[in-house]
């Protein structure tokens, strides 16, 4: 797997795929990796909210079994391991796209893999929110909603931005086990040429590609978070 | 006149079973229009939940809070958020939103009134010139120092026009020069604009500074309410006593002979008092333990002195006290 470079035969071979694949191959990894993200977020954010704000000293206390039952679906969600909920969820991509197969398939069970993590991060970041900040805006008659969209979720904001560059680190991670079930993208380019065609310079341009990705989100998301953070000293 | 805030047999406790804080008893204060009302105790006494009961961020257990006459307990969720853009409130740990601008910060309760952007900054900018910042406008709380950042509260406090302002220790974390200045804050706003001040402490000299009336809340009930003077110069109550003078609820003993307690009302110089003491009567007392405080040149606060042992004597100096105006005392053993 590690001599790579000995027939010059299968290198060029390798070559040309990469240079023909390799683009296509990022572009269907990055749109894969938006519309869950988007997705993940539609659905995980709210539900994040609803965490923090529905517990019974939240802000907005919600019925006691109704907290139970989310906060057991999200636990449940978070302990299968993806391989095995993708395989499962799939059929569900038959109904939601229409199709098991491809990458639009992957992008249902992704979805419900990442919203639970999503929905999780939300609920941390937000219980960084300072509890007086959220009593002055209760004390000048603020309302539920006035204090989440004002309060809750910009003071937060450095915070969820860190938490979303996790969230599409692992979405990333994820993607590229998707390729089992034929989702595109760099993942599937590693496991089809690499692990199933014994193609391994592919395998690992293809893995390179991600480990770069991964980097380059995490250090803009690490920028942007500390970008919006007020409360650090000294910057102009 | 009709209290602007009266709070009726207010109760509260936390948690149930074992576990259950009975927090407030029975505590009934009414407040007047355009003073400023203290209320004092030791730590853990009640006094935060009692003014969080005002606005009603804490619910009360039993009793009622009422605004103008009009009982909070009582109104529904959304006429509660009107009713409580007029009883505004500034805390210990100032509660500024890390993320905007002093000039943010203000115009938040107008933003939640749904007051125009450009109507909010123009009053924001005002207010902050209220409280000395102008320059301050585009700083974030990071940058700000403790009173700069109280100053910044206040004015968000203010942004709303409120009736009444609720303090709950809103100088304890800063230091005694800075204190000062939002105590002389505060007062201003309250006779410039005749907003009724309610001021949660545990600092004897807040009260002295800038209350009108006091209330000592003690063990979740109220041990004494009156006139600032009148109730540091001669507490009636047990806590009161604690609290005026710390070090002479110390006991002494037998040894120690007779005692007695000179409180000081304002009237008169504490120093004279002892020294001539001495010169009419010709028997010398001495001070077992003092808590005065010198306010131009008047003497507030109580003073325990040693009697002597002769009971003719001892009747001699405690007349001699007594005829003085200005101070009352008592023996106390
Ligand atoms: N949310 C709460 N849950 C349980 N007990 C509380 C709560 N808030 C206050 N208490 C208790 O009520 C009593 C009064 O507290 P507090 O009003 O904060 O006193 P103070 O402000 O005078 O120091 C204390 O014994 C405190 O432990
Ligand atoms: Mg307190």
């Amino acid at each position: 797997m590690f001599d790579l470079f000995s027939d010059p035969v299968k290198v060029a071979q390798q070559m040309e795929i990469i240079f023909s694949e390799y683009g296509f191959a990022i572009w269907e990894t990055m749109y894969a990796l938006v519309l869950e993200v988007i997705f993940a977020y539609v659905v995980g954010l709210p539900l994040g909210v609803l965490l923090v704000t529905g517990e019974k000293e939240g802000i907005r206390p919600m019925p006691g079994w109704m907290m139970k039952t989310l906060n057991i679906v999200i636990n449940l969600l978070r302990s299968v391991p993806f391989l095995i909920l993708m395989i499962i969820v799939l059929p569900l991509s038959k109904i939601i796209v229409g199709t098991k197969v491809g990458t639009p398939a992957t992008i249902p069970p992704m979805v419900i893999a990442a919203f639970p993590l999503v929905a999780r991060m939300v609920e941390s970041s937000l219980r960084e929110v300072n509890h007086g900040v959220i009593e002055a805006s209760q004390s000048m008659g603020a309302s539920t909603w006035q204090i989440v969209t004002k309060v809750l979720l910009p003071e937060a904001l450095p915070s969820l931005i860190s938490g979303g560059t996790i969230t599409v680190g692992t979405i990333l991670g994820y993607g590229a086990m998707a390729g089992i079930i034929g989702g595109g993208g760099l993942g599937k380019m590693a496991i089809n040429y690499g692990y199933y065609n014994f193609k391994y310079l592919v395998m690992w341009a293809a893995v390179i590609g991600l480990i770069i990705l991964v980097q380059i989100f995490q250090s803009v998301g690490t920028k942007l978070a500390q970008a919006s953070d007020k409360r650090l000293r000294n910057r102009n | 006149m009709q209290p602007i805030i009266e709070i009726k047999n207010l109760s509260k406790v936390f948690g149930s079973g074992d576990g259950k804080v009975a927090a407030l008893q029975d505590v009934s204060v009414a407040v007047q229009p355009g003073e400023i009302f203290g209320i004092i105790g030791l730590s853990g006494a009640g006094k935060s939940t009692l003014v969080r009961c005002i606005n009603l961020l804490e619910l009360p257990t039993e009793g009622q809070v009422l605004f103008h006459g009009q009982d909070l307990t009582g109104l529904k969720d959304k006429e509660l958020r009107m009713q409580r853009r007029k009883i505004s409130m500034i805390f210990q740990s100032f509660n500024l939103l890390d993320q905007r601008t002093s000039l943010d910060n203000i115009c938040f309760p107008l933003e939640l009134a749904g007051v125009s952007r450009k109507d909010a900054r123009k009053r924001a900018m005002e207010l902050l010139e209220i409280v000395g910042l102008p320059d301050k406008a585009n700083s974030y709380p990071v940058q700000l120092s403790g009173g700069q950042k109280q100053r910044i509260a206040i004015a968000r406090a203010l942004a709303s026009d409120p009736e009444v302002l609720l303090c709950d220790e809103a100088t304890s974390a800063l230091d005694p020069t800075t204190t000062d200045s939002i105590l002389k804050l505060l007062q201003k706003i309250n006779r410039e604009r005749g907003i009724t001040v309610i001021i949660i402490t545990h600092q004897m000299s807040v009260i002295e500074q800038i209350c009108h009336r006091v209330a000592i809340l003690d063990a979740g009930q109220v041990a004494e309410i009156g006139e600032v003077e009148s109730v540091f110069s001669n507490p009636r109550s047990a806590a009161g006593r604690r609290l005026v003078s710390p070090e002479m609820a110390l006991p002494f003993t037998e040894e120690d002979g007779p005692i007695a307690r000179i409180a000081f009302n304002g009237n008169a110089s504490e120093e004279p008092i002892i020294a001539s003491l001495a010169l009419d009567l010709g028997i010398k007392v001495s001070i077992m333990g003092a808590d005065t405080r010198n306010i131009d040149g008047k003497a507030f606060g109580t003073m325990l002195i040693s009697l002597p042992t002769d009971s003719e004597q001892k009747q001699k100096v405690m007349q001699y006290l007594k005829s003085h105006p200005g101070v009352t005392a008592e023996e106390v053993q």
